[in-house]
């Protein structure tokens, strides 16, 4: 075995989208931070669309760009069509989808994690997290080399035990042509006894487009003119690029009846799996079966790269064999002499309880021991990459001995995110939606810089230089609120990259919702003064008298850090928040007595 | 911002009730209430008179202790008032009215304990009294009325969740895959939870009958024989009687028990527009109040002479009330024709002797008639006052929503307000099932990426 001779803050496991965030976050915090990945050519790779954004997913890469993380730079970097979703709709449910290079991504990503100083990044497999003192020490890889490690962000992905299925075919692997991360996996339900469940998600099949008769398809243009999903990029410049167009086509008839006729031979429903996969984005076979009267499905053709005849085919995942893949292909519009350059399958892998973390997702098993993404029960880049964010955050301010980083719901879909996992828990792959935020009205894709930088620039995730632009723009929002008429010198170059127009835009959407806004805003006034009651060290909420028997298993379970929180645990009665309440001063006041003495 | 809590701080009877109202907003709804401006003089009993909008309800004596001069520590305001079911019931729901909610159990003492205004010892005590309520509330909606009421609103929660869900999930549409809704279809289904709610809402000044009592008040011209109908009604001789006209000179109060219903009887001293003595004219102050109190009126009739000038005043008088009254023709046993009387025939009436006891089923079961017809067709009726209020804003919830929509606001808008009526039905219930509406949408639409 080698033990590296350098001592690191944190170990990030995995280089997803949820760990390349964690790797930077981290490292830009000051810790001095490994990236642990399996190949260096797979990092931060899009596994499944070409996307980034969508409903609330949009608004999550807003936040993350808003607190410095490197998604959205990077999203608008590989950018190849954009595309603002729901401007039918009021403000609160815009959100920004960016179709993207995948390869220009990845390996955009991959230079971001180059530059970064104080990370290192390393291809190995980490096989084995080492625990002393019941707290993490370092991480062993499958080259039999040890890493010392205060704390380790791990981030999995699909690679735990990863099982994949075409049909009834059924092979090993964390990715198509990645192998599965088994040594870790064993590690986590054996050694370290994480409470581990299995989940199943799915990736449509890829087409090559030659062949295509685009007659037969609607043409869905870029954006123009376009709307960059980061805060930081230049509006102008960007839109001098060149995009690329989506088309739409649909399911048909003969679709229906082929799937119909191979239902057995899905690997849904074979048997063979037994994760739970989402009910929202279902395989095509489980829209036919879970709505017979649905006789036609959308589906929309989206180019993997500027370099590439390939597409990714959304709506049409599925994990039936090739041969009745390749006979859905010829079923739909268009696409009747197209042929698969990738079939499209399902894949089952380990995740852990989130309900194991605390707020700052540090797990409450094994202190030091961080979790992001799939591996706490969720789907997609975006809430992959928040959560990254947040533990790499977490990470770092742990070695630093400094409080944690903690989003309320009223402040960002992040926070809304890690809230409903650690306190909910999952029974399905967790996807955000709008509807899932109570202060929808807050929480919105165009004032996520306002709602969020600062904490960026109090921690030091983010340039300093953007500091002077960013409190000139607050101060403008807010004169432009209180007075709409006022002036203000359009082209003001000192703001940059924050404009005048989007300070006006933000004023308007401020008034259309104003009486909401207060309204929002005094409900999150009383959520944050249950959330400032923490439930002192040595404190068991599950051992107060007088509490409903299910609420005791539910706190005990949760092990609430906050008033706050215990309230948001499902079952727990307002009578019982009255009664910690209570307990918890009668506790602070015992403790008090005791020191006097 | 702590919510601003009120309660009756009394148990029932007694002639006076204390209600309490702690919180940061308590002068204000003070101020709104007594249409005073200047903020009370702190820790000094003061006479004011309360108003349920420009009406007067009642005069109480009023003491404001300030922060954190109080018993919880918090801005408090007492309200020392006439301990009439009515009066006490109706400043609660004016006190709701304009921004405080009912106190949980126990959450006074809990306001002070934090607050630093109560030892150890005593906290004790109060996480026993949370603790009971605690079991108890979790039993109320499976209790209350063998669970219908539960069963109903849940119902209301359903429809609603229903319409959310079609809401929130044409918002998360990426696809746009799915027909808008129409405004009519969305105005439909939300006047229809509506309705429901107001129906169960409305039942409620019916419901709070049985559990406060039916305040019945008997006004008639001296001797037209009102406290003989009380005696009658309650079976023995409660009031002075006496051919003397003007004998009952305070007010007296009767509870009793009619086909199941609670009933207060108060019957009057006789109202006379020229009081001779000091005493009388206060004693007919006291009949024109508890009139006003009252949720309804017997009028009392001789029907064996003619109406007089007087009776006839004392009859504009009662219809100008508008609260439900019943016509009692006395003395049955002495004429067979009832004299005439305007408008009469659009009020029930009863031809009763209380000398042989004649007519009297008849006109117990007027008096409860109302309340069976109060009821919900299933017979639901609301009757605690946390559950109304619940109500009441729920329904203010949907009626903004309405608005919104009529004004043509995004469906993210009027969504705020049914997620708002919504949450308002769960804590009625005592509920707590957050991904109800994502269950439906998850359940019932096909969701792209």
């Amino acid at each position: 075995m080698f033990v590296c001779e350098d001592k690191y803050d944190v170990v990030v496991i995995g280089g997803g989208h949820a760990g390349c965030e964690a790797a930077l976050a981290s490292a830009k915090l000051g810790a001095k931070t490994l990236l642990l990945t399996q190949s260096l050519d797979t990092v931060a790779q899009m596994s499944c669309n070409p996307s980034i954004g969508g409903i609330a997913k949009g608004q999550i890469v807003r936040e993350i760009d808003a607190l410095g993380g490197a998604m959205g730079r990077v999203t608008d970097h590989a950018a190849l069509h954009y595309h603002m979703l729901n401007t039918g709709k009021g403000p609160a449910v815009h959100s920004p989808r960016v179709q993207c290079d995948k390869k220009v991504y990845q390996f955009t990503f991959k230079h971001f994690l180059e530059l970064q100083p104080n990370l290192d990044i390393m291809q190995d497999e980490a096989v084995k997290i080492s625990v002393s003192d019941n707290a993490v020490d370092g991480v062993l890889t499958l080259r039999n080399t040890f890493y010392h490690a205060k704390t380790v962000v791990l981030t999995t992905g699909t690679f735990l035990a990863g099982t994949i299925h075409i049909g009834t075919e059924m092979f090993r692997g964390g990715r198509y042509n990645d192998m599965p991360s088994d040594g870790l996996a064993k590690n986590l339900r054996e050694d370290l006894k994480l409470n581990i469940l299995r989940f199943k998600t799915g990736t449509p099949m890829r087409i090559n487009a030659r062949g295509l008769d685009y007659s037969k398809f609607r043409l869905q243009p870029s954006d123009n003119p376009l709307q960059p999903i980061s805060h930081f990029t230049d509006a102008v410049q960007q839109s001098k690029r060149t995009f690329l167009s989506c088309y739409i086509t649909r399911t048909t008839l003969e679709t229906d009846k082929i799937l119909r006729a191979n239902f057995q031979r899905s690997a849904m429903y074979s048997g063979n799996i037994h994760g739970l996969g989402p009910r929202y984005c279902p395989s095509v076979e489980d829209k036919i079966k879970k709505f017979p009267d649905v006789t036609s499905h959308p589906l929309f053709l989206e180019p993997e790269g500027f370099h590439t005849e390939e597409y990714y085919i959304q709506g049409f995942s599925t994990s039936m064999p090739e041969d009745v893949q390749r006979a859905l292909i010829k079923s739909v519009p268009g696409m009747e002499k197209a042929s698969i350059t990738r079939p499209g399958y399902a894949i089952e892998y380990d995740f852990s309880d989130p309900r194991d973390l605390f707020p700052s997702l540090e797990s409450k098993r094994i202190p030091g021991l961080f979790m992001a993404g799939q591996i706490n029960g969720t789907t997609g880049y975006e809430e992959a990459g928040g959560q990254g964010l947040m533990a790499g955050i977490n990470a770092a301010l742990k070695t630093q001995a400094k409080e944690s980083f903690v989003l309320r719901r009223d402040e960002a879909y992040i926070g809304v995110l890690i809230d409903d996992l650690i306190n909910k828990g999952v029974n399905e792959p967790y996807r955000m939606f709008t509807s899932r935020a109570e202060y929808r009205i807050l929480l919105r894709n165009d004032n996520a810089d306002l709602r969020l930088t600062p904490h960026a620039f109090r921690l030091g995730l983010l340039d300093e230089k953007y500091k002077a632009p960013f409190e000139k723009y607050q101060a403008l929002c807010q004169r432009l609120i209180e007075h709409p008429a006022a002036q203000a010198d359009e082209n003001e170059t000192e703001l940059f990259p924050w404009t005048v127009q989007k300070a006006r835009t933000h004023a308007d959407i401020y008034h259309k919702y104003a009486g909401y806004y207060e309204r929002n805003k005094k409900d999150a006034q009383r959520l944050a003064e249950m959330d400032s009651v923490k439930i002192p060290e040595g404190f068991d909420p599950s051992s107060v008298r007088g509490l409903l028997f299910e609420s005791a298993q539910k706190l005990a379970e949760v092990k609430p850090q906050t008033l706050g929180q215990a309230g948001r645990i499902p079952g727990v009665t307002p009578a019982d928040l009255q009664l910690l309440a209570v307990h918890i001063e009668r506790f602070r006041r015992l403790k008090n007595a005791k020191a006097a003495h | 911002m702590q919510h601003t809590i009120c309660a009756l701080a009394t148990g029932a009877g007694g002639a006076v009730a204390l209600v309490r109202l702690s919180g940061p907003e308590s002068c204000r709804i003070l101020g709104e209430l007594t249409h005073l401006s200047a903020q009370p003089e702190p820790r000094r009993q003061t006479l004011c008179t309360i108003y349920d909008g420009t009406e007067p309800l009642d005069k109480a004596l009023v003491t404001y202790f300030k922060a954190p001069h109080s018993f919880t520590g918090e801005d408090v305001v007492e309200f020392a008032l006439h301990a009439s079911p009515y009066i006490k019931g109706r400043l609660l729901e004016l006190l709701c009215a304009h921004g405080a909610v009912m106190a949980k159990r126990g959450e006074f003492s809990q306001r002070a304990f934090l607050n630093g205004k109560m030892d150890l010892v005593e906290a004790q005590g109060l996480c026993d009294l949370i603790a009971s309520g605690n079991k108890a509330s979790h039993k109320l909606a499976m209790d209350s009325l063998d669970g219908k009421l539960s069963a109903r609103v849940s119902e209301i929660k359903k429809r609603l969740s229903e319409l959310l869900a079609q809401i929130e999930v044409r918002l998360d549409d990426v696809d746009e895959e799915m027909t808008p809704l129409s405004d009519e279809f969305v105005r439909g289904e939300i006047e229809a939870v509506l309705s429901h709610i107001k129906a169960l809402a409305d039942t409620f000044s019916v419901g709070k009958y049985i559990k406060d009592g039916l305040k019945t008040a008997i006004v008639g011209a001296p001797n037209s024989g009102k406290s003989s109908l009380l005696n009658a009604l309650v079976g023995f001789d409660r009031a002075i009687v006496s051919d003397q006209s003007g004998t009952t000179r305070d007010t007296v109060e009767e509870t009793l028990e009619i086909n199941g219903q609670k009933i207060i009887l108060t019957d009057t001293a006789g109202i006379r527009e020229h009081a001779l003595d000091p005493a009388e004219k206060e004693g007919m102050r006291r009949s024109h109040r508890a009139m006003e109190a009252a949720d309804l009126v017997l009028f009392v009739l001789d029907s064996s002479r003619p109406v007089t000038p007087e009776e006839k005043e004392l009859w504009q008088d009662i219809r100008r009330q508008n609260k439900r009254t019943l016509i009692v023709w006395n003395k049955a046993d002495l004429t067979a024709a009832a004299p005439d009387l305007e408008e009469a025939e659009s009020y029930a009436a009863a031809r009763v002797s209380c000398k042989t006891g004649e007519g009297l089923e008849a006109l117990k079961q007027l008096i409860t008639a109302d309340v069976t017809e109060a009821q919900t067709a299933d017979g639901l009726m609301i009757s605690n006052l946390r559950h109304y209020e619940a109500l009441l804003r729920a329904q203010t919830e949907l009626e903004s929503a309405l608005i919104r929509l009529e004004a043509q606001a995004g469906g993210e808008i009027y969504a705020e307000h049914l997620r708002g009526a919504l949450k308002y039905l769960q804590d009625l219930i005592g509920e707590v099932t957050p991904d109800d509406v994502l269950g439906i949408i998850f359940s019932k639409f096909c969701m792209g990426k």
